[in-house]
């Protein structure tokens, strides 16, 4: 395994901001290569976590290096001034590095930082994203990608996660790294991981797990793994959602992950300052909670619970 | 006048969060009247809109009989934002301006959204007015995108702006608001001018002119009044030039916004204030105006300090 400088900022009084990346040559020629990358934003701490799990995985517990067959190289955090300081974007500017790809070299920091990380990942086989929900929900770990004409749903199938979402691609998906490193010929694969400031640990495992899975069943390890979920591929109509017709204070009584029948009570409203539950969310269908709004204050029209029905 | 609340949400504690829009309109109304809709306050820091529209309001309110179309204000879109100095729709940390057209049935920002598109639906003429941001001083200016040019550019030259600023499409662009309202048949500008979380009281006087003219043109009101629109200078006739900061450090210009300047012209330096160094210093990459400057000192590397727009030298 080798650390490499994949780019390096200065600040006016900040240590420099560098991005590294933990390069694991495999000993198969033949084999593929996969790119994975961590924390694109300071929020991202289950991202960052799952990478460098990964990093000491590679390094320290697969026990034989030859069991790495392809490339690996693994970038756990892109934006540690962020990370450090519990901000979600670029502490300056506020702007989103996964909407500057696929950079420029000449442009604002950001883009520069999206190039620099762009043209070290380019040309692999595979790429791994790891996101959270730009929304203030928990859901369930799944795979998300875009119906651009690039992706890749069987090899979304691999890691063996419960759920893939097939999304539409809208304008502001273009810039995504996703996107691009599917125009680029990737096969690029957002892990979206829930929105917790703390490690959950079962969450966590899971994710991991189906990483290593990937690895495993694409030939870029030779680690014998237990199979994970037949995914099920899921599009935006196949989704039914519950907004929150009042405002108050929230309670789930039913987390992401959990099945339900329809009517199950699955939240409450409590009013604020009297006390009284003036709100009992009902599921809408028998099915599986994926996403669950995260606050315990809610506003009037947001969007609660996300189910996938089944039967 | 009247007040509608085009969008409402109960905030957790006491409090309800509402999107709100003034129209003016003639006494004797008819059919098939014109309508314009002024737009501002997408983004939480840029408060130039606030002003403008200020004055717009005031000029309608002391000059009723001249209301001869449908004149709706939205001066507010993001409200929270505004109030909090907030860019993006707060909690959310969300850019308004990247999620339209939105969605009844999206998360919260997509449904607001799509409430102001919903209620502006129909004008035939829209105003988008921002503030660049709090890092950059930008003069009045109008931007359009090429794909709407034929139709939008003969209204932006009445606005009374300095620049006309005509972009080619981007896709990512196609989430803004001025683009959805295009889309609509709404024909649709944008208007940036000052900088963010201030108001610059000369801008604001130079658009309500703009406007006013704009409205007249459009047999919006109908006044003896006249008012003067100034000739813009118009991008396609020249080009932009960026500076962006070579290093990281403090950024201290060396001349005034929209000044005239000369190729190799000494624009600012970066400096560090620990040890008084001098990192870099800037020189004019082509002559021109200055019509962008950094107000917001710190920067990265890559930090946006000026745009001139010139002649390309030969």
């Amino acid at each position: 395994m080798k650390i490499v400088e994949i780019a390096k900022f200065t600040s006016l009084n900040r240590a420099p901001l560098v991005i590294e990346g933990y390069l694991f040559e495999g000993s198969d020629p033949e084999a593929p290569s996969v790119a994975v990358v961590g924390a694109m934003e300071g929020k991202n701490i289950l991202p960052l976590y799952t990478a460098s799990k990964l990093v000491d995985f590679l390094k320290n517990k697969i026990q034989n290096e030859d069991k790495i067959k392809g490339n690996i190289l693994i970038i756990p955090s892109i934006n540690s001034y962020a990370l450090n300081i519990n901000e979600r974007f670029w502490p300056l500017d506020k702007t989103d590095i996964n909407m500057m790809f696929p950079g420029y070299e000449l442009g604002e920091t950001t883009q520069r930082i999206a190039k620099k990380v762009f043209d070290a990942i380019c040309g692999y086989n595979y790429g791994i994203i790891l996101e959270s929900r730009d929304d203030l929900s928990n859901c369930i770990p799944y795979v998300k990608l875009f119906k651009s004409g690039f992706e890749d749903i069987e090899g979304a199938k691999t890691f063996g996660f419960r759920l893939i979402s097939h999304k539409e691609l809208t304008p502001i998906d273009t810039v995504t790294l996703q996107y691009n490193w599917q125009l680029w010929e990737t096969k690029a694969y957002s892990i979206i991981c829930p929105n917790a400031n703390q490690i959950d640990i079962n969450s966590s495992n899971e994710i991991f797990e189906g990483i290593v899975q990937f690895l495993s069943k694409n030939g870029l390890i030779g680690y014998k793994v237990l199979n994970g979920f037949e995914s099920t591929v899921a599009t935006q109509d196949e989704v039914e959602i519950v907004k929150a017709p009042k405002s108050g204070i929230f309670i789930t009584t039913r987390k992401e992950g959990t099945c339900v029948s329809k009517d199950d009570v699955i939240g409450q409203i409590v009013h604020s300052l009297n006390g009284e539950i003036i709100y009992n969310f009902l599921a809408p269908c028998n099915g599986m909670i994926v996403c669950c709004y995260k606050n315990g204050l809610i506003l009037e029209g947001t969007l609660t619970f996300r189910l996938i029905g089944s039967g | 006048m009247q007040v509608k609340e085009i969008f409402s949400s109960q905030l957790p504690v006491g409090e309800t969060l509402s999107i709100k829009r003034s129209r003016f309109e003639p006494f004797k109304k008819s059919d098939n009247l014109k309508r314009i809709s002024i737009v501002s306050g997408t983004h939480g820091d840029e408060l130039e809109g606030q002003y403008a529209i200020y004055l717009l309001t005031s000029w309608l309110s002391e000059n009723p009989d001249a209301i001869s179309g449908i004149i709706d204000i939205y001066p507010a879109v993001n409200a929270l934002g505004i109030d909090t100095i907030t860019r993006g729709f707060p909690l959310y940390e969300v850019d308004l301006n990247r999620v339209f057209p939105g969605g009844e049935d999206g998360f919260l920002p997509g449904q607001l959204v799509h409430a102001l598109v919903q209620d502006v639906k129909g004008s035939d003429i829209a105003i988008d007015i921002h503030s660049s941001n709090i890092f950059l001083r930008e003069i009045p200016q109008i931007r359009i995108n090429k794909e709407f040019s034929n139709s939008t550019l003969p209204l932006a030259k009445e606005l009374n702006c300095d620049f006309i600023w005509i972009h080619d499409a981007v896709t990512v662009l196609e989430a803004t608001f001025s683009h959805t309202m295009n889309s609509l048949g709404t024909k649709t500008l944008v208007v940036e001018m000052g900088v963010g979380m201030r108001v610059t009281k000369e801008y604001g006087k130079q658009l309500l002119c703009g406007m006013l003219n704009l409205m007249k043109k459009e047999g919006i009101i109908t006044t003896e009044k006249s008012f003067e629109a100034r000739e813009p200078f118009l991008s396609e006739v020249g080009e932009v030039f960026y500076l962006n900061s070579p290093s990281s450090g403090l950024f201290v210009p060396a001349l005034d916004h929209c000044a005239i300047i000369k190729k190799n012209e000494k624009i600012g330096t970066i400096v560090e204030p620990l040890t008084g160094t001098v990192l870099d210093t800037l020189y004019a990459p082509n002559g021109g105006i200055l019509f962008t400057l950094r107000e917001f000192p710190v920067v990265y590397e890559g930090s946006l300090l000026a745009r001139i727009f010139g002649e390309k030298d030969r």
